[in-house]
């Protein structure tokens, strides 16, 4: 056995409520031996040798931060591109600025090509926002460069205008594109399925091998950046089991690595969803058996309901969208219930993705029929994202024993968009309505989705106990939560939605030793600030990993 | 004819028989060389002696036939279909059942060498009425009988002809005009799905009528050029149970050969070439007296338009 050691710090936040504050945590063999004093923990410190790590004296120890739910293929596609965006974006290698005029927008958009040396070589920037940024178009772009193909990928992932040099790029004859009636050649926009056919284009670049890798590099760098020490890779796997596999082996299964992360798979191959359901569940329960120390097959398994939030493709109930359209299903209803069954069934934790409010009425309409064949306790269904709900949805969601893993940047980003644009004041200031979750007791997550959000689980908090919106105003003040609820989301609620709360998520004898090292107390600091507060690093298994500066 | 591979999108919600109909059509012999694309290359059941060769993700069939599963991206399956030694002459496209096929249509019907034929959307008998007013799937459902060119009522020798016809005018409030084929389980007439061959000698589709499949084909060869206005409004009053007309003629206006093709309510007009044969085809799968009928209208096109020209015109 090794050596204690005993880290003091300013503050202790344990996370556990019967022993909420301490000033010392001892550590062994990645574990944590006892929560207290220097003086309350002498007996184990004279039984066994010790040493004392003063190193976090000035800072407050939390648990190791713990998002549920994000996607670190995802994310690295998005993070190999250039920033250009309205907010402040906090990246391990790079602070992007916030940039909000038209003319700033394109200065910035100058600077970075003239920054890269190959004049040939794509540039693709994401963050672009008309609010923000004025109209942005082909024009534009060409005054830019008019040999480099350059793309401008919009803030909501749903749009990019292409300059002359990228849409020659495409190698398309350009009346298959102009006949196309969501790609406007004229101002260089695609849009809804018409972006498919820029996104095919893109996709080469993006996904070339060492681009992606160097990508999943600096996710790996924002999962550490956000003080994340658990995270749950919540769908897989994106497209092949096999080199999935062997790919997240080899970039996280390294000592170096400050996290863990929990791998939900699919209930149902992606297209594919017309399986049959005994072999979408024994293709489930076989990858039980992997595993290593980093990467855990868990008892969880992920299901969709309707399509996505960004996308505007959530399933509403009545009076459904402004402008008459509609959401969509990502599978059958009956399908959704089938294998529901067949992995409640299996005692599996079921987690479902549901955007609108008819999605997630889906969701409990089918959780209260399983109920009724089969009464289960300590399920842990879940309802993930939780873009759109109603009052009533979440007495059910209480009484039926649910959880909730909520997006709740939603409300930063969107809220004001979709109170213009979607849905209309009511309903778009209450999404995510954690207010009333907490007013029933709903054990709830928050989690990033990243790249949804940013992978800063401050951030996701400082929206939860602020609900505010892109243009700094308040909305929905009601479902705003306490700071003790949103720290919990982060932390030990997290790790109770993903089955974890016996290990990781609070500061006591007997579990991890992750903690996440912040350099103020979050109940000393006032809530407008929340995000703000610096993270020194983490310690992961009893190890430090500072933050490189 | 601009080159581009015509795709038919075969809509409809679970259990409405699209697989049923795809097996049907894979198989049946109707001298098109067709690619299938599907979501569910499991429940694709063909006779061995029909396959020439079988991968993975495809199933090549002695016919000239294609099919191919959809396995994550559409557009890669398309492009796919582009770089096959021998193109289609057309794309069936399975919906999965939960597409919105308006939306699916903009996207498959825009890609890069592909455009929209027609939708096709089957419709269960026994159970659509009933989906139709499900909190969770009625929207969808009627968005895909809305969005078709064509509709399939399919087993509907599972209900009394009284069901019948009552499901007819509730379809009809739906969807005002469109044809609706009558299908036992999903086994529809190729023709009916796919149309006749779009570079094919006419004449010869023309000989046979009626067809042991329960539908009808009818020809016409106007005596001179036509007037495209004229011909607009003669397509607008034809009977609904013509699905499908077809025709070569020359332009009144401007002397050139024409391509016209209409699927349910919708048509189109192309630039024929110019050794195509004039001459319309219909195909029904209503009584002969309704096919007789869409015939006088469209005939009747010769007392509105300034008649020139011979009978019969060769283009060279």
């Amino acid at each position: 056995m090794s050596e204690i050691t005993v880290f003091t710090a300013r503050k202790i936040r344990t996370m556990n409520p019967s022993m909420p504050e301490a000033s010392a945590v001892a550590v062994r063999d990645g574990q944590i031996i006892e929560v207290g004093t220097l003086q309350t923990m002498k007996p184990w410190l004279d039984a066994h040798p010790h040493r004392i790590d003063e190193s976090f004296v000035d800072h407050v120890l939390m648990p190791g931060f713990i998002d549920p739910h994000l996607h670190p293929s995802l994310g690295a596609v998005l993070l190999s591109c250039h920033f250009i965006t309205a907010m402040e974006w906090k990246l391990p290698d790079r602070t992007c600025a916030p940039v909000r005029s038209h003319e700033a927008y394109l200065a910035r958009l100058k600077e970075i090509d003239e920054g890269i040396e190959d004049p040939a070589e794509p540039l693709i920037t994401w963050g672009y926002h008309k609010i923000w940024h004025g109209a942005v178009d082909r024009e534009a772009i060409n005054a830019v460069s008019s040999t480099r193909p350059i793309f401008v990928w919009q803030r909501s992932f749903h749009e990019i205008i292409a300059n002359d040099a990228a849409i020659d790029w495409m190698g398309l004859d350009r009346a298959e594109l102009e006949r196309h009636p969501q790609i406007e050649l004229d101002s260089g926009r695609f849009f809804e399925t018409g972006l498919s056919i820029a996104v095919k284009a893109m996709n080469l670049y993006l996904f070339e091998p060492d681009r992606f890798k160097n990508g999943l590099e600096l996710v790996k760098k924002a999962v550490h950046y956000g003080g994340h020490t658990t995270i749950g890779e919540m769908a897989y796997p994106l497209l092949d089991d096999s080199a999935e596999w062997n790919f997240l082996g080899e970039a996280i299964e390294r000592d170096d690595v400050p996290f863990r992360m929990q791998i939900i798979p699919r209930g149902a191959l992606r297209g594919v969803w017309d399986g049959e359901i005994e072999d979408e569940v024994a293709r489930v329960e076989s990858y039980a058996s992997r595993g290593s120390h980093r990467l855990i097959f868990g008892n969880g398994v992920k299901l969709f309901t309707d399509g996505g939030f960004f996308a505007e493709l959530m399933q509403m109930q009545e009076p459904g969208f402004i402008d008459g359209h509609h959401g969509e299903w990502l599978m059958a209803p009956e399908m959704f219930e089938a294998l529901a069954r067949a992995f409640w069934n299996a005692g599996k934790r079921i987690h479902v993705h549901c955007t609108g409010d008819l999605g997630v009425e889906l969701a409990l309409d089918t959780l209260e029929m399983l109920q009724f064949e089969r009464p289960r306790v300590n399920h842990r269904f879940t309802i993930e994202h939780f873009g759109v709900s109603t009052p009533e949805q979440v007495r059910r969601i209480a009484d039926l024993g649910a959880l909730v893993s909520a997006n709740v940047y939603y409300v930063h980003e969107l809220g004001e968009a979709y109170w213009q644009h979607s849905i209309g004041y009511e309903r778009a200031s209450q999404m995510a309505r954690l207010g009333t979750l907490a007013r029933h007791n709903v054990t709830t997550a928050l989690h990033s989705d990243f790249t949804m959000a940013p992978a800063l689980p401050l951030n996701s908090a400082w929206v939860a106990v602020n609900r505010i919106a892109e243009s700094g105003a308040v909305i929905g003040p009601e479902e705003r939560i306490d700071l003790d609820a949103a720290m919990r989301a982060i932390t030990i609620d997290a790790a109770y939605v993903i089955g974890m709360e016996h290990e990781v998520g609070s500061i006591r004898a007997g579990k991890k030793a992750d903690f996440t090292v912040l350099e103020a107390d979050p109940w000393e600091t006032p809530v407008e600030n929340l995000k703000d507060i610096p993270i020194w690093g983490t310690v992961f298994e009893g190890q430090p990993f500072p933050i490189a500066k | 004819m601009n080159g581009r591979i015509p795709i038919i999108l075969i809509s409809g919600y679970l259990g409405a028989g699209k697989t049923t109909l795809i097996n049907h059509l894979l198989a049946a012999d109707h001298g098109r060389r067709i690619a299938v694309l599907v979501n569910d290359f499991g429940a694709i059941n063909i006779d061995a002696a029909l396959i020439s060769d079988q991968t993975e993700n495809t199933i090549s069939l002695t016919n000239g036939c294609v099919c191919c599963s959809i396995t994550d991206d559409l557009g890669t399956a398309l492009d796919a279909l582009t770089l096959r030694e021998e193109l289609p002459d057309l794309v069936v496209l399975e919906a999965s059942g939960v597409a919105e096929p308006s939306r699916l249509a903009r996207h498959a019907g825009n890609w890069p060498g592909f455009e929209l034929d027609a939708i096709i959307t089957l419709l269960d008998a026994e159970t659509v009425q009933l989906r139709a007013v499900n909190k969770f799937v009625g929207q969808l459902v009627k968005s895909q009988i809305e969005a078709a060119d064509l509709l399939v009522l399919t087993k509907a020798d599972l209900v009394s002809n009284e069901t019948c016809e009552k499901l007819a005018g509730w379809i009809e409030t739906l969807a005002p005009g469109v044809s609706v084929i009558m299908a036992e389980a999903g086994k529809v007439a190729p023709e009916l799905i796919v149309g006749l061959p779009a570079r094919s000698n006419l004449s010869q589709t023309m000989k046979e009528e009626p067809h042991e499949d329960n539908f009808s084909t009818s020809h016409w060869t106007p005596p001179g050029p036509i007037r495209k206005d004229n011909l607009i409004r003669k397509l607008e009053e034809l009977p609904s149970s013509i699905h499908r007309v077809k025709g070569f003629f020359v332009d009144a206006d401007t002397g050139e050969a024409v391509l016209l093709q209409r699927v349910g309510s919708r048509f189109s007009f192309e630039d024929a070439p110019t050794k195509a044969e004039v001459g319309f085809v219909m195909i029904s799968a209503g009584s002969p007296d309704e096919l007789e009928r869409g015939m006088k209208i469209l005939s009747s096109i010769v007392d509105v338009s300034p008649l020139h020209g011979p009978s019969v015109v060769h283009f060279n």
